[in-house]
């Protein structure tokens, strides 16, 4: 009916869940990519997209994929989030993946699906102002791709266009960010030759609405997995505290601080998961809700799981801080809340303010 | 949509109209003294009509409807602005605890009465120094030649002006405490020995009584299981509101959301951006408690138990009360005027919401039961020996 969770959607869960469990809870946490000094572990994208095959989770059977809904990818996020791998599913897998399936010749689909699919290459879409730019600032994880889809203006249609990361004339800076896990960088392609970019296909500028829609399911399924991995870490590490000769998950301040992070977790879970479902009437509203809902829980969790931990929440040593760093940068990913909230109220005034 | 649906549908049409237009919308919450008489005759008219206990075994007169079909009865309903329901506690509560743990003799009597919509029940549970904590009540029951004798008071009891009888949680053997030694009985209210008094809240209004027991009777057979058994049908009966009447209940929610919109636009404080923010957040909470609702709702069809159902009380309070909030904000120094010297709706809306943080649990009580029962969290400590009173 409406939350059509089935065999195929818990079997990615199971699977997922335990590879990366055995990945983070073996000492490869993220604080080794933040060592390596690169937002992208190499060895756990092999293991998730060639042992496990779940990059291609949204692609079509046909490409090599597993062809599942919004709803599959809903719950690969889910469990990333948890582990903060610093693997560029919600670029490759996501909105790579989405305008390739939509827009692309079946040749070029033949050609490229596949590979994604297999984990041998990956790609971002930069997009600028609408086309109007050559370059596109903060582009999450551009640094390692291999392949960048860059929407123009050409003749006042708008154009997608594929580009090789080794065009001579392409700069990929990438910048060092607060969340160490997920990279930001600027790309330009001002100085590429004209002949480098191959065209995928035409659309129109609702088109990119679509794409963002299922970037923002993803990254509200992620904030719902990420949220859950801290008030577990904090039921955890509260039920070992012994303070005053008594565990301090007995103190009732602890224990309604953390009903108010359940509250917050489930209610952004039903936001999500109806986001993921939603029928293409509903859909624009229903992602509004689940994104700026489930970014915002996000946060208010993570910052609650570091006062509650006390001290060890606030060093760098325990993880904690890494989650946070994650859950501020989703809250500006694809826009603010509160720029949600005024386009919602948009919507129900019926009018701008 | 259920054939059940379609057909109340179509019956709502052609009786919820003439003398009852008067009843849109109204009795609500903080609205409870709304056309009392009238209340009660369309409680009849829906019973007459075979609208009451359709989720009742057919063998005790109901339509042995599915949750489905009870949540999309009870859809309807709220959209063609049915009334709030008078009986809704026998229906709902009392009738599935008689089904279940009555005699023979209980369901005879009793069932009939409550399916007609001609007799109309309260609840007896707490009382002035038991009201978090249940297991506290000092109300007391004796068996005494065949009849149980009960003297004590109960609190905050709904709708006690307009009902015929009462179920009691008392304390039947002497010196026991917390949740050994209740009983669970069945009191008619229209005798010597039971006073009501309404209880005039804050908006004005009495939906809540004291009722005050001095050697009230009922007769040895209106005990449900057995001495002992109280706090076990207490519970079984809470735990009979499966949340079948919350998506109708969002759709009132939705109505006085949509009221409000209506009034930020006419009166331009749609303009402030605050108050924009406020009515987006106010709206994805309306969605996101019905989002939730099918949940939980879906998973019980199932026959799984989930966690997310803990959440629904504290979240629709905490929601509804912002929502009281925001129209005043909206409403601005109007909010302050009493047109015609009465309470209008959200001004009700307002003052009633308080409440709904603390009747059923409050938001206190509910953390409490998050921590523990869905997170596993350590029990609250139980005090050991007495606190003097006074």
């Amino acid at each position: 009916m409406v939350y059509p969770f089935n065999s195929d959607h818990e079997m990615i869960r199971e699977a997922l869940s335990g590879f990366l469990q055995e990945w983070y809870e073996n000492g490869k946490g993220p604080e080794r990519i933040y060592r390596s000094g690169k937002a992208f572990d190499k060895e756990a994208w092999s293991g998730f997209s060639h042992d496990l095959g779940m990059v291609g989770v949204a692609i079509s059977e046909d490409f090599g994929g597993s062809g599942l809904d919004d709803l599959g990818r809903v719950v690969v996020m889910e469990e990333l989030g948890a582990s903060l791998c610093a693997i560029p599913f919600l670029t490759t897998g996501g909105q790579v993946v989405d305008i390739i399936s939509k827009i692309a010749t079946t040749q070029f689909k033949k050609e490229y699906l596949p590979r994604i699919a297999r984990g041998e290459i990956q790609g971002v879409f930069s997009s600028g102002h609408v086309g109007r730019e050559k370059k596109c600032i903060n582009s999450p994880n551009a640094d390692t791709a291999d392949f960048i889809l860059i929407s123009r203006l050409k003749n006042k249609l708008i154009e997608v266009v594929y580009l090789d990361a080794s065009a001579p004339g392409l700069k990929i800076n990438s910048k060092k960010t607060m969340d160490p896990t997920r990279s930001f960088c600027d790309v330009d392609w001002s100085k590429v030759s004209d002949t480098d970019f191959l065209l995928i296909g035409t659309v129109e500028l609702d088109f990119f609405e679509d794409i963002i829609s299922q970037s923002q399911i993803a990254l509200a399924a992620e904030c719902i997995g990420g949220a859950q991995k801290c008030l577990d870490m904090t039921l955890e590490y509260a039920s070992q505290r012994v303070q005053f000769g008594r565990s301090i998950a007995s103190f009732q301040a602890i224990k309604h601080r953390c009903a108010d992070m359940f509250i917050l977790i489930e209610a952004a879970k039903s936001a999500v998961y109806a986001a993921a479902v939603a029928t293409e009437v509903e859909k624009t509203e229903a992602v509004l809700i689940a994104k700026a809902y489930a970014t915002e829980a996000y946060f208010k969790v993570a910052g609650d799981a570091i006062q509650l931990h006390g001290g060890i929440g606030f060093t760098w040593e325990y993880p904690l801080h890494l989650f946070f760093k994650r859950a501020r940068a989703n809250r500006t990913m694809f826009g603010v809340p509160s720029e949600d909230y005024k386009l919602l109220a948009d919507s129900i005034l019926g009018d701008k303010s | 949509m259920s054939d059940l649906r379609i057909n109340f549908s179509k019956w709502m049409k052609t009786h919820f109209c003439n003398e009852y237009e008067c009843l849109r919308g109204r009795a609500t919450p903080g609205d409870e003294d709304a056309f009392p008489g009238l209340r009660l005759k369309w409680e009849r008219e829906m019973g007459t009509a075979g609208w009451i206990g359709i989720g009742w075994p057919t063998e005790y007169g109901g339509k042995g409807a599915s949750l489905d079909e009870i949540v999309g009865f009870n859809e309807e309903y709220a959209c063609h602005g049915g009334p709030g329901r008078a009986g809704h506690i026998g229906e709902t509560l009392l009738a599935p605890t008689i089904i279940a743990f009555g005699t023979e003799q209980q369901k005879a009597r009793y069932l009939p009465g409550i399916k007609a919509g001609t007799e109309f029940w309260c609840q007896g549970y707490s009382e002035p120094n038991a009201g978090s904590d249940l297991s506290n009540i000092k109300t007391k029951a004796r068996l005494e030649n065949n009849q149980w004798v009960i003297t004590g008071q109960k609190i905050w009891t709904s709708l006690a002006m307009d009902s015929d009888y009462i179920f009691v949680l008392a304390r039947a053997d002497e010196g026991s405490k917390g949740r050994q030694g209740l009983v669970f009985l069945l009191v008619k209210l229209n005798q010597p020995g039971i006073k009501i008094r309404p209880i005039k809240q804050m908006s004005g209004t009495s939906e809540f009584n004291e009722v005050f027991f001095d050697e009230a009777v009922c007769s040895h057979n209106d005990i449900i299981g057995e001495v002992g058994d109280g706090w076990k049908i207490a519970m079984a009966l809470l735990g009979f509101e499966r949340g079948a009447s919350t998506l109708g209940q969002q759709m009132t929610f939705a109505d006085e959301f949509r009221q409000i919109v209506d009034l930020a636009k006419s009166n331009g404080s749609a303009k402030d951006p605050l108050i924009r923010q406020r009515i987006a957040k106010s709206y994805a909470g309306l969605k996101i408690m019905r989002f939730t609702a099918l949940r939980t709702l879906e998973a019980a069809e199932k026959g799984e138990t989930t966690k997310e159902g803990y959440i629904s009380k504290i979240f629709w309070s905490s929601w509804h009360r912002d929502l009281g909030e925001l129209a005043m904000d909206v409403m601005g120094n109007e909010a302050e005027i009493l047109v015609n010297g009465e309470y209008s709706k959200l001004q009700k809306l307002f003052l009633f919401s308080r409440a709904d943080t603390i009747y059923g649990g409050t938001n206190q009580i509910q953390r409490n039961i998050i921590a523990e029962r869905a997170l596993g969290m350590p029990k609250e400590p139980r005090g050991g020996g007495t606190v003097k009173e006074g």
